[in-house]
Order: structure tokens, then C-alpha cells, then sequence
């Protein structure tokens, strides 16, 4: 078995002069919480991206447990077990909650390609839907529709549909960005809660939460990676919390 | 066994539109007792014009892809019957089996490359793939250019098209079983698919779904629907020309959809009926007011359209489950 999930292999990404992604490599383990922080501008949704595919790299390689995957379409990687997040809720607004789950899970099954059996109605649909859903506490809310959820169950949805695909590399981008104090509690709990079998990069301005889940945490700044370590080293790293504090306020 | 099941609670659902369906059904009998033979002949072009855009609106609605030529594949389809007749081969089932056939290879070609804008370059790919078309057919001067050719019905075997109530309930046959097929592709993997790109794409993308895939999939099962509602329209019309694949009759199935509301089974159909009502009784009505303008029935039309895009949002039906939804909370029945 391949410890490692994910490999970024000398990554560079420019739009025009700005260096957006600078010669950057890094790796997450299976099992792993890897924590990207860094001020905003910094970078970690265009890395996310071009792991996610909807953006590629200009060079250098994304491996997926040892797969090179850089040239690969979204839906082809999302196959591959790559789970993603986004730091604006991306849902289907005009669909229920369960309804957004069926549409995953049978993605998920390889069944969507199907003209006559219902979608809706399948019980067994129904039943994985659920599961995922329950994962991340929203089963109570399963019947409403998206427009009716609090901006709080919205991430948690989000984190859901992330969730169904069993991917091996979860990309979570600022999960909690807009959540009030209890809802990061909750999410904090959830996202540790799904750490086994799976590795994730964790993109988060609330440092209680990265400090709590991480297992490695890097600090990105400007493209480049500036300091990578355990969390005690980080937080040891006075000069890195300034160059992050220092953008933040 | 579950296929039953959901057509029951289809058919339980979908009042409206198996209402229209049995409507259709029983109308002959009335024109029948009140001697009236040709309305049989209004109501199957209403069937048929609703075939089209039940059709279209798999897409337009169901998929939001804004197909502005669709009316082309309604003349392929007539086409088909026209030139295989032409040629000696009068068998309708051929025919329609034709149509099919061409009407799924262009809406793959089109649509495979129409697709890869979205937007307004789409509205603009697909008017121009259908002006081609038409030009086409004007040119092809063997097939009698502008002026069309007249044919005869074609020969359904069990079916003697020129006893008129076969050619109706022929129609009506094809209308029932695209209606079954679309409330099954709607409530399918493949239409919550198709649903859910409409919604939001990326989101779809994000599955694991590649949306291309769905889009011309129903673009294709679209074209299709047309094509036969053409071919069926040949033998209404024993006639074909170059006019049923004009860009005005692409914007009138689209006039039909918003009408009687967009994604809704049975949207395109009502809104057939009502835009048929209104085409006949506005010109009538500015006859009596102002004679001279009667012609331009459309002066009126088109702001009774703005009203229902603004005001009666999600076209009549939209309106019609409003009202009753609000006749639920009166009873309280609802919530
Ligand atoms: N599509 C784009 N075109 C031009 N510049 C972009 C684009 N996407 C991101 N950028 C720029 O790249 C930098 C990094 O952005 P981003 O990755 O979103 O930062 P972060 O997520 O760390 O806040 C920013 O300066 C941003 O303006
Ligand atoms: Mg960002």
C-alpha cells in the first residue's frame, strides 16, 4: 500500500507577472491532516485548483497515490479520488438536501448514465445518500431545500457531497470561512472524524481549527512555501506567525 | 413491476398533462356529435407543434441549453418522409426509423460542436447550424427549392392515413408515447443529471460527472423528438417545403415552452393549445376593434408574453400549480 496520496512535484503557475504558484512541491500522507495556511492572495485556492484540475499548472506534476494525474479533466480525477470543497458553497441550490446527496451518490455508483430507473425515488439511492449525509449531521435537514439552509449547513453539505465520492485526497478549501463558533466546532469534529484512509490539505484562516486537526502544517506566501513542520514548530516559528498575523490584520 | 409503479404515480402526478392527453384523446368524438371534422385537423397540429416542443424543452428547460433552431430538426424529419417518397419508398415506419436516425447524427455533430460555447455563442451556433439547413433545402432545387414538395401520406400499413381519424390517433399515439418516455428520461439518473447541470455545472464536474456527456446525450434524444413530430407533420400537411424549418417557427416552439412553462412535462403541450387559441381568436378580437391591423395579431402577443415571462413566472403551469397550491392552504390540506 502507497502511504502517500498525494505528491506536487515542482509546481509553477503565473498569471502574467504574478507568480501565483512558485516551483512548489509538497506531499500528503494517507491518514493525514495537512494544513496550507498563508494570507489571503497567498495562493491556496490556485494550488487547490490545479490539483482539482480546473486549472493546470504551467509545470511540474500531480501525482495521485503515484498516479500522474496533471493532465487529467476534473470528472476524470474526481474518478481517481480526489474529493473537493469549495470556498464558496458550490451545491445544487435548486434541489433538497437529499436530493443533492442522490445526485452524488449515484455519480459515486456509476449509475447516472441510466434513462428509465427513477433517481429520486430509489430506495437504495436513498439509503447512501443518507449514510453521507449522516456523516456530516445534516440528516435531520435531509427533506428541506438547499435555498432553506443556514449558511452553516450549506459547508456542511458541501463537506458532504466532498465526502461521497470515498476519495483517498480530500481538498477542503476554508470549510469553515463564514461559520459561526459552535458550527466550527462542529465541523472541526466532523473533519476529524474522517481522517482515516484518506489524506486531506486543509485550507483555513481559523487557526483554533488548524491547530486542533493538523498534522503538518505549511505556510505559503506568495507562492512559495516559507516553512513546513509539525505543529508545535510552526507555532515555535515566531517569524512565521508574523509574516501570517502581519497580512491578516 | 416498479416500472408500473412509478408510470401510476407519473400519470397520478402529472395531471395536467394526462388530462390534456385524454382531452385529445375524446376530442374527435365531440367534433364528431357537433360535426365539426376540421377541428380533428387543428388539434392534430397542436398535438404535433407540442410534440416539437416537448422535444426542445428536454433541453431548454430540463438542460437550460437555449437550442435556437430547432425547428430544423422538425423539417428533417418531414424531409425524410418527403425525399424517401421521392424516391419511391412510402413505408412511414421507414420513414420515421429515417428520421431518427438523421436527426440523432445531426444533433450529435451540432451539438458536439455547439457545445463547446455556452451562453449567447450558443443561442448563435445553433441558429446558424439551422439557417444552413434551410438554406439547404431552399437550394436543393429536385425537392422543389422554396416552393416545397407535395406528398402523399405515408402508408402505416395497419394504419390507413387517409381515414382521417387514423392519421389522428396516430398522432396521438406518438404524442403518449413520448410524453411516457420523457416523464421517465425526466425523473431518470440521466435527467436529475441533466437537472442538475442546469443548476449548477461545476458542481456536477465536481461528481465526477463530465456534463458534455449529458448535454449531448439529451440534445440528441431532443432532436429525435423533433424529427419524428416532423415526419408525422409531413403526412398532416402533404407537404413539405423549406417554411417548417424557418427561424420564426424555432422562436414559436420557444414561444410555446416559456408559455406554458419551462421544465415541465406538460408545459410545451398546454402552451400549444393556448398559443393556438391565441393565434386564432387575437386576430379575430383586432378585427373587430381595428381591422386593418389584424395582420399584426403579434402587436398584441408579444406584450402578452412579456406579462407571462414577468409576472406568471414559471410560465402557465407555474401559474396553475400556484393556484393550486394556494387552494391546498385554504382547505387546509397542505403543510
Ligand atoms: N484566474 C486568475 N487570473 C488572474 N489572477 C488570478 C487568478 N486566480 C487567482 N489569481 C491571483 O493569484 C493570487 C492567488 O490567489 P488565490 O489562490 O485565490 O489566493 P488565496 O486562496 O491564497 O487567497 C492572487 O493574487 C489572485 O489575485
Ligand atoms: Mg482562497
Amino acid at each position: 500500500m502507497i502511504a502517500t496520496v498525494l505528491d506536487l512535484v515542482n509546481l509553477n503557475k503565473s498569471y502574467g507577472v504574478l507568480q501565483a504558484t512558485a516551483d512548489l512541491s509538497l506531499s500528503v500522507e494517507r491518514g493525514q491532516i495537512h494544513a496550507l495556511i498563508g494570507p489571503n492572495g497567498a495562493g491556496k485556492t490556485t494550488l487547490i485548483n490545479q490539483i482539482y484540475g480546473s486549472e493546470i499548472p504551467d509545470s511540474g506534476c500531480v501525482f495521485l497515490n503515484g498516479e500522474n494525474i496533471t493532465g487529467l479533466s476534473v470528472p476524470k480525477r474526481v474518478r481517481k479520488g480526489i474529493g473537493r470543497s469549495f470556498q464558496i458553497s458550490n451545491v445544487l441550490t435548486e434541489f433538497a438536501v437529499i436530493e443533492n446527496a442522490i445526485i452524488a451518490e449515484q455519480a459515486r455508483r456509476d449509475e447516472s448514465f441510466h434513462f428509465f430507473r427513477p433517481a429520486f425515488s430509489d430506495q437504495d439511492l436513498i439509503a447512501g445518500a443518507m449514510i453521507v449525509l449522516e456523516r456530516v449531521g445534516l440528516q435531520k435537514r435531509s427533506g428541506d431545500l438547499v435555498a432553506d439552509l443556514a449558511h452553516g449547513e450549506r459547508r456542511l453539505l458541501e463537506l458532504a457531497l466532498a465526502l461521497s465520492g470515498t476519495p483517498s485526497m480530500l481538498l477542503l478549501d476554508e470549510p469553515m470561512a463564514g461559520a459561526g463558533f459552535e458550527e466550527t466546532l462542529h465541523m472541526t469534529r466532523v473533519i476529524d472524524g474522517m481522517r482515516d484512509n484518506v489524506g486531506i490539505l486543509l485550507v483555513e484562516h481559523d487557526m483554533d481549527a488548524v491547530f486542533r486537526l493538523a498534522d503538518v502544517i505549511t505556510v505559503l506566501v506568495e507562492g512559495q512555501i516559507i516553512a513546513s513542520g509539525k505543529p508545535d514548530e510552526i507555532r515555535a516559528n515566531c517569524e512565521v506567525l508574523a509574516a501570517y498575523l502581519g497580512d491578516e490584520e | 413491476m416498479d416500472l408500473f409503479k412509478f408510470l401510476w404515480t407519473g400519470v397520478k402526478e402529472q395531471q395536467m398533462l394526462f388530462g390534456l392527453l385524454t382531452g385529445f384523446a375524446l376530442f374527435p368524438i365531440y367534433t364528431a356529435y357537433a360535426d365539426l371534422p376540421f377541428w380533428n385537423d387543428v388539434a392534430m397540429r397542436i398535438m404535433l407543434l407540442g410534440m416539437a416542443a416537448m422535444g426542445l424543452n428536454l433541453i431548454l428547460g430540463y438542460g437550460g441549453m437555449v437550442s435556437f433552431g430547432h425547428a430544423a430538426f422538425v423539417g428533417i424529419g418531414a424531409y425524410c418522409a418527403g425525399i424517401s417518397q421521392f424516391y419511391g419508398l412510402n413505408n412511414g415506419w421507414a420513414h420515421l426509423g429515417l428520421s431518427l436516425g438523421v436527426c440523432g447524427i445531426l444533433g450529435l455533430v451540432i451539438s458536439f460542436l455547439a457545445l463547446r460555447t455556452s451562453g449567447i455563442y450558443f443561442i448563435m451556433i445553433t441558429l446558424a447550424f439551422a439557417q444552413m439547413l434551410f438554406f439547404l433545402f431552399v437550394s436543393l432545387e429536385q425537392y422543389g427549392g422554396d416552393d416545397g414538395m407535395s406528398i402523399n401520406r405515408a402508408d402505416f400499413m395497419l394504419f390507413d392515413l387517409y381515414n382521417p381519424l387514423r392519421l389522428y390517433y396516430l398522432i396521438w399515439s406518438a404524442l403518449l408515447i413520448i410524453s411516457v418516455i420523457l416523464l421517465f428520461i425526466v425523473h431518470s439518473r440521466f435527467g436529475v443529471v441533466l437537472r442538475a447541470i442546469n443548476n449548477n455545472e461545476s458542481r456536477v464536474e465536481a461528481l465526477g460527472l463530465s456534463p458534455l456527456r449529458y448535454k449531448v446525450t439529451g440534445y440528441i434524444i431532443s432532436a429525435m423528438i423533433c424529427g419524428v413530430a416532423g415526419t408525422l407533420f409531413a403526412s398532416w400537411q402533404e407537404y413539405v417545403s423549406p417554411d417548417i424549418m424557418h427561424w420564426s417557427r424555432s422562436g414559436e416552439l420557444m414561444i410555446i415552452i416559456i408559455l406554458g412553462g419551462l421544465a415541465t412535462l406538460a408545459g410545451p403541450l398546454l402552451g400549444a393549445v393556448v398559443f393556438f387559441i391565441l393565434e386564432e381568436l387575437l386576430p379575430e378580437l383586432l378585427n373587430l376593434v381595428a381591422p386593418s391591423y389584424a395582420e399584426n395579431w403579434m402587436i398584441i402577443f408579444g406584450p402578452i408574453m412579456i406579462f407571462v415571462v414577468l409576472f406568471a413566472r414559471g410560465g402557465l403551469m407555474g401559474w396553475v400549480s400556484r393556484l393550486a397550491a394556494r387552494r391546498m392552504s385554504d382547505h387546509g390540506v397542505g403543510q
